[in-house]
């Protein structure tokens, strides 16, 4: 079956395609977009099943086999790719309106090109088994994601984009050096492969460097604290359904990247890992507190949700570095949970942002009684941010606080808790400000309900994150033959 | 290589124009792309071509095609990154980062 190699290529080519076919007709090419998506998803869908009733799939790309030629696999990293691809699903039903309303009639095709080439590039990137390619997919869909920013008005996002692309484009390079510097020992690129040979190289101090290399590549790409900066500009200045894309699902690349990392070189074992372990959880720990305090003071509520971001992926960089398979658990949950629950938000607050035009916490007030839905499902999924418990944001924090018990590291706890005690006053002051608060603007007292384009992806994602705790359990179990491949083998 | 990488990023952190930021990514670039290349150097190794006087050991070709594509990628990247500052110059009305931040407070 050609199905993986199809997951990288048919949205880059209808992306692509897109700009000259609908030249003349913009508002088709949603249609457009939308069915590659869909097609995608079936695509990623029947993978999945095959995953589960069998083994690990491997494309060789050109009939090439590995270490010499391209390899895909899909494994239980690349499984993500459900994840990515019935998001931005939601994501796309949702943009349309947003898009038709903020974008002039001339870029709108560029506009779906552009998240259609960054999904294929995620794809890409979650399926690649050699560093090159791994490299190649980060570029695709960084750059996009870079112009995808670019496309709101205004000076900020224009800023905004040139520091993410900036940042990135430095962090790429790390990772292109670190590229290099195995090449040079091992001779190969496949990651199986290195991981093999490195050992055999015998030169522990370019190892470790390349290693470093990855990882702050990567950690600029998660934006983990305090590699961040870039962030909340970026996050909070694109337009909302492109927010929801670069927060829910792009910045969750850093953190297959840094698996990926973990998982080459805890095979090679060349190099301890033990430094990198410590490292997460330091900066994760930081990043909880940071992202939630900075969130807390923010007025603008998608600079608030953007920080938040910040804050959540704290949370799955100590679960990473605790290293205990609990807590690896509770990070890869939390990828996926956090994903839902940032889209979820970014979309509802885009909504919130195009029916009244106000963008602040205090100009919202009593929003609450002309969208009750819309503000419902902002509730909702910010209540699952919390962590409170049965949402799908408890599941997570619970493992990795469990895994920070067993590996002996107790403060931990204390951290994950005053991180989730922080968000939940940012919260309360936003769900008292929506409902309990009379209205101070009169753009809110003559603001209607979203229409359904824009109701229906956020209720069903507010929704899903608010019962997604009770399926805690089928996701864990899930992810484990994944987590113990990252643990590796206690030595 | 080291010191053209260092230069770079030199350039990278504390030039205040953008448009400096961003010959400095290119010198970073550049060091990284001459690294990979040298990495698949032999020692007395011909070109990895069919024909006459051309015997093994070739040079490893593998290190040239990513070096291609990592041209490719950091042109792409250049060329944005030119568009982006235009409008940040035709909408802020400077590209120096001192004035635009002095701007926003």
């Amino acid at each position: 079956m050609h199905l993986l190699p199809l997951t990288a290529l048919l949205p880059i080519t209808a992306g692509a395609l897109a700009p000259a076919l609908f030249y003349r007709r913009p508002d088709a090419c949603w249609w457009w977009a939308l069915a590659a998506m869909l097609a995608n998803l079936i695509a990623v869908s029947i993978l999945w099943f095959e995953l589960h009733t069998g083994t690990t799939i491997r494309y060789p790309l050109g009939g090439w086999p590995a270490p010499y030629g391209i390899e895909l696999v899909f494994d239980g990293v690349a499984a993500l790719m459900l994840v990515l691809a019935a998001l931005s699903v939601a994501i796309m039903i949702a943009s349309r309106r947003y898009i038709n309303a903020t974008i002039p009639k001339g870029r709108r095709s560029l506009a779906y090109a552009l998240v259609l080439i960054n999904l294929g590039g995620m794809n890409g990137f979650v399926a690649a088994a050699d560093l090159f390619n791994l490299f190649v997919f980060m570029e695709i869909f960084s750059i996009t994601a870079y112009a995808l920013v670019a496309l709101a008005r205004g000076p900020v996002a224009a800023l905004a984009a040139l520091k993410y692309l900036l940042v990135g484009a430095v962090s790429s390079l790390l990772v292109l050096l670190a590229v290099a510097l195995l090449y040079a020992q091992t001779g190969s690129l496949n990651m199986a492969d290195i991981a093999a040979r490195l050992a055999a190289a015998d030169a522990p101090g370019a190892s470790a460097l390349a290693l470093g290399c990855l990882v702050v590549g990567f950690l600029v790409k998660a934006a983990i604290f305090p590699l961040h900066f870039w962030l909340p500009d970026a996050h909070a200045s694109a337009p909302s359904p492109v927010s929801a894309l670069l927060s829910g699902l792009v910045v969750k690349m850093g953190v297959v990247g840094l698996v990926r990392t973990r998982i080459l070189f805890v095979e090679a074992d060349v190099v301890p890992v033990v430094l990198l372990d410590q490292l997460l959880v330091w900066l994760g720990a930081i990043a909880v507190l940071a992202g939630a305090v900075l969130a807390l003071v923010q007025r603008e509520l998608k600079l608030m949700l953007a920080y938040s971001t910040v804050a959540n992926m704290g949370y799955i960089a100590v679960g990473l570095g605790l290293a205990t398979s609990a807590a690896v658990g509770g990070a890869l949950a939390h990828t996926v949970y956090h994903a839902v629950i940032k889209t979820g938000l970014f979309l509802t607050a885009g909504s919130i942002l195009l029916c009244t035009g106000l963008s602040r916490v205090d100009d919202l007030r009593g929003l609450g009684q002309r969208m009750p839905l819309t503000c419902g499902a902002l509730v909702l999924g910010l209540l699952a941010a919390t962590g409170i418990p049965t949402t799908a944001g408890f599941v997570g924090k619970w493992q990795i606080a469990v895994g920070a018990l067993e590996a002996g590291q107790p403060w931990v706890v204390g951290v994950i808790l005053a991180g989730s005690l922080l968000t939940l006053s940012w919260a309360i002051r936003v769900i008292n400000s929506l409902f309990f608060r009379p209205p101070a603007r009169a753009r809110v007292i003559i603001a209607d309900e979203a229409p359904a384009s824009l109701l229906i992806p956020s209720v069903v994602l507010a929704l899903l994150a608010i019962a997604g705790g009770l399926g805690g359990a089928v996701l864990l179990e899930l992810v484990e033959p994944l987590t113990t491949r990252i643990v590796g083998q206690p030595s | 290589m080291v010191i053209l990488f260092a230069v770079g990023l030199y350039i990278v952190l504390t030039k205040q124009n953008l448009l400096k930021k961003i010959i400095g990514l290119n010198i970073m670039e550049t060091a990284v792309f001459g690294l990979i290349v040298t990495s698949g150097m032999v020692t007395g190794g011909s070109p990895p071509l069919l024909g006459q006087g051309l015997e093994p050991p070739y040079a490893s070709p593998i290190a040239h095609a990513l070096v291609l594509t990592g041209i490719v990628v950091a042109l792409s990247v250049t060329a944005l990154a030119l568009v982006l500052i235009l409008r940040v110059q035709s909408e802020c009305g400077s590209i120096e980062l001192d004035d635009l931040l002095e701007r926003e407070e």
